[in-house]
């Protein structure tokens, strides 16, 4: 029996161990470039520097504030969803919600301030103290950012909630509180944690948002730090002082955090949730009200694009200048997602090993290893990266090949976010099965497409819009000769040309909502069929 | 999955086709080389001449060219940078990779003062604040008087950028020891300090400040390409800080007399008349022919700082910025 297993799983866990190896290597690789060059040690006087101490506060705090704002926001349009299949749109909104997260910067800051600024539309119904900019800017930004994000994966956890708990609910006669504090609360909970830590992360590598709504100097992230010190003063040991404080605060959150959270459990499950509760009519109508909300809010910066658009002549508008772009764009995404996607499979077999042997030790460093690269800020991989490779490859010409790479490695964790509590409940539920029917890898791959097909269609229609969004890699390692759609909307937007730029912004958007529409009409439609 | 395997070859297939080698090549920054940038223009005019080929390698920025050339070193693959600007140029000659121009430098406009011999400016803009004349009948006529108002003003974060920098020399120059205080009085009506020069500047295009951190040319833009008239630049009576784009010759070189000959067609009246239509700043020559609005552009005075000078305060002025504005 036991040398039955070894062989079932030797190839896999070569391959997961492979995968990690690669994803670890750019990591290491980037620091080694920086470390190596010029022998650069670490700037420990800036540890006792009162600045980079508001610094480091301030990026906690503005991230556990929008983390901490987004989620609490996100339950409730979460459970309107949930408990009311049949909202009007709410295939489109849940669209939405993608493209809400990858929201190039310019196109959010331009929306929120045609909508929040001093001249915007809603603004002299806020007060004449009402000011943008400063926290209450960052807080919306960020939460229009994320909370989209968490309504959906909050979503999807509850409807895992087994058909057979809610009838269990029901004969006991449970009230509301019971229900939420009984069922969908435990359902909640360790993802919810998860999910706190993986939105807190982001929002304490946020830069450009934080800077341009965060009213001056006093709204400083640890990533604006970064940039200036890699870039504006190209002085090593200060970024690598830096990058390493970054990796011990948000990667030490996360290692925490999932300890917390523990192991889902979720129960038995099947593929296709049949039975939903209804709630009174009342909460029908206060849902309803909820998703309209939301729906509004995430529809209005969008909106609020248009007036800038029409101002540009769109007849004389170069369209051909953009069509090659787009599908640069599109080209590298797709190979980067694809990549990323079978490199994040990849990866969690050794972590679903850990799990099903009850390792949790273990599991807990894979899962971190797994993750690592949304905690390594992307500045520092793709800089250290660059000069390590710079001398030594013709960059000019491969530059190309190393922003699909990176733009892989650096999805790799949302695509791991995303599967991962799929896959557990999987082995949970049927890795003894697959086992005693002796199956080879081939039969068990047949057995879990069904159960996974929809978190991976999902989560590769997510990697493939963030790495449609990039630009911070292509500044790096990109070319001329292959400007990249969103690359445009920069350049466009640094010669004075606002309005191409929101032009192209707008087709950016559009794309993107068409990809996400097509792979969940796709999905949809292979699993009604 | 074979659709992936095609779309792979075909992008190896293009890039080994893209890698021959010119005759000249030039380090830039991307909006230099962008389709509506001076780039193309200035390629096909001096190719025409010198019957050679020339080819740009365009990094991010003008401080990416000067990061770049401190990682490549001795390997670097540069005849001729382009686009590093005054405020760099003590940072890029350390390197060691510069060549002297050995150029006559005679013809540049008097208020440059030029006197550098390895870098030979091709283009200079004056900072300035940008304000909406149809909103703003009285704009303020001297830094300290905007300072001490409460109009609303928006800029660039000297950490992240090159106007930013700017304002900070421009401020140290007109109050000198009390700059502290000044910038405590600019933050109590400063709306946002952004990252860069577009976020500033989209800002104020959408209504929210008064005035924006630019260029003294910017109104020219708006009245080329779009027809608008009411973006004005307010001409300040201390006088204005400059930033003056450069480029040079590599030690490294292979083929330093192309490169010198290049640098003489930078400052020739034919590329001076596209260089300020395209990268939208002055010409450095005088006589060049240009739409009339850059007639109608604000002439300040020129104040300022020595690159060395700023080269060695320049962080302790970041300093001085990052607690008092943060008040």
């Amino acid at each position: 029996m036991a040398q039955q297993r070894r062989a079932v799983n030797a190839p896999m866990l070569f391959a997961g161990l492979l995968a990690l190896a690669l994803s670890l290597s750019v990591t290491v690789l980037a620091f080694y470039g920086l470390i190596g060059f010029e022998s650069a040690g670490l700037d420990t006087s800036l540890l006792s520097d009162g600045y980079f101490h508001a610094v480091v506060w301030f990026s906690i705090k503005q991230a556990a504030l929008s983390a901490g704002l987004a989620l609490l926001l996100a339950w409730p349009v979460a459970r309107a969803l949930y408990y009311s299949p049949r909202l009007w749109g709410r295939q489109g909104f849940l669209s939405l919600c993608v493209l809400s997260f990858v929201m190039p910067t310019l196109i959010l800051i331009t929306g929120l301030v045609a909508l929040l600024g001093r001249q915007g539309m809603i603004s002299p119904w806020l007060g004449p103290d009402w000011n943008l900019y400063g926290l209450p800017g960052i807080l919306i930004a960020h939460v229009y950012l994320n909370l989209p994000f968490a309504v959906r994966v909050q979503l999807l956890q509850m409807q895992h909630i087994p058909d057979s708990s809610w009838k269990l609910a029901a004969q006991l006669k449970l009230g509301h509180w019971q229900r939420l504090r009984l069922i969908e609360w435990p359902a909640l909970r360790a993802g919810m944690l998860q999910l706190f830590g993986f939105v807190f992360v982001l929002c304490f590598n946020s830069f450009a948002v934080v800077l341009a709504l965060g009213g001056g100097p006093r709204a400083t992230t640890l990533e604006v730090a970064i940039y200036q010190a890699l870039k504006y003063d190209f002085n090593i040991p200060e970024a690598l002082t830096l990058a390493w404080t970054q990796l011990l605060i948000a990667g030490g959150l996360f290692v925490l955090l999932n300890r917390m959270g523990g192991n889902q459990w979720l129960g038995v499950d099947s593929t296709r949730q049949r039975w939903t509760p209804r709630p009174g009519a009342v909460m029908q109508q206060v849902h309803r009200i909820v998703y309209g909300m939301a729906a509004l809010t995430l529809l209005l910066p969008l909106l609020a694009l248009l007036p800038g658009v029409l101002q540009v002549d769109l007849a004389r508008f170069d369209w051909f200048a953009i069509a090659r772009p787009a599908l640069i764009t599109l080209i590298i995404a797709t190979l980067a997602g694809s990549g990323a996607l079978v490199l994040a499979y990849a990866m969690l077999l050794p972590l679903r090993f850990a799990h099903i042997r009850g390792r949790s030790a273990l599991a807990l460093l894979l899962d971190w290893l797994s993750t690592h690269a949304l905690v390594a800020p992307a500045m520092v991989v793709s800089v250290g990266l660059y000069i390590l490779l710079l001398p030594r490859l013709d960059l000019d010409h491969w530059g190309i090949l190393f922003v699909i790479l990176l733009n892989l490695v650096l999805i790799v964790p949302y695509a791991v976010q995303q599967l991962r509590p799929r896959l557990l409940q999987f082995d949970h539920q049927y890795d003894r099965l697959v086992r005693s029917l002796k199956l080879g890898l081939r039969a068990r791959l047949r057995i879990e497409w069904p159960y996974m097909r929809r978190a991976c269609v999902t989560s590769f229609a997510l990697i493939l819009l963030l790495a449609m969004g990039d630009v911070a890699i292509f500044s790096i390692f990109g070319s001329s000769d292959w400007t990249t759609l969103p690359w445009l909307i920069y350049s466009y937007a640094s010669t004075y040309r606002m309005g191409e730029s929101s032009v192209a912004s707008l087709l950016l958007l559009l794309i993107c909502a068409l990809v996400v529409w097509l792979f969940e009409h796709v999905e949809k439609g292979a699993r009604d069929a | 999955m074979k659709t992936v395997l095609a779309l792979c070859s075909t992008l190896a297939l293009v890039i080994s086709h893209a890698s021959q080698a010119a005759d000249l090549r030039v380090y830039t920054y991307d909006s230099f080389v962008s389709e509506w940038g001076p780039g193309p223009q200035l390629e096909q005019a001096f190719e025409a001449r010198c019957g050679c080929d020339l080819e740009y390698v365009a990094v991010e920025d003008g401080v990416s060219i000067l990061n770049r050339l401190r990682i490549e070193g001795d390997n670097n693959k540069a005849d001729v940078i382009l686009g590093i600007d005054d405020g760099l140029s003590v940072d890029t000659r350390a390197t060691g990779l510069i060549e002297p121009h050995g150029l006559e430098t005679g013809p540049l406009r008097q208020e440059l003062d030029w006197q550098d011999d390895s870098f030979v400016p091709f283009d200079f803009g004056y900072f300035a604040f940008i304000y909406d004349s149809s909103k703003i009948q009285q704009p303020a006529t001297s830094l300290r008087q905007l300072i001490d108002s409460d109009a609303s003003v928006i800029y660039q974060d000297p950490r992240t950028s090159t106007p930013g920098q700017g304002l900070m020399m421009w401020v140290k120059a007109v109050y000198g020891d009390d700059a502290p205080a000044a910038w405590k009085q600019l933050s109590s009506h400063t709306v946002t300090v952004t990252k860069g020069w577009w976020e500033a500047y989209s800002l104020f295009l959408s209504g929210d400040a008064d005035y924006v951190l630019s260029y003294n040319t910017s109104p020219a833009y708006h009245v080329v390409a779009e027809d608008k008239t009411q973006y004005r630049a307010a001409l300040f009576s201390e006088g204005h800080v400059a930033q003056i784009e450069l480029a040079a010759i590599t030690r490294t070189s292979q083929n330093k007399a192309l490169g010198r000959d290049f640098l003489q067609f930078l400052v020739s009246p034919q590329a001076q008349a596209i260089i300020p239509v395209t990268n939208w700043m002055l010409p450095v020559i005088d006589g060049v022919a240009l739409p009339p609005v850059f007639d109608d552009l604000i002439q300040p005075a020129r104040i300022g700082f020595s690159a060395e000078e700023a080269g060695t305060s320049r962080q302790q002025w970041l300093r001085e910025w990052r607690s008092s504005a943060a008040q």
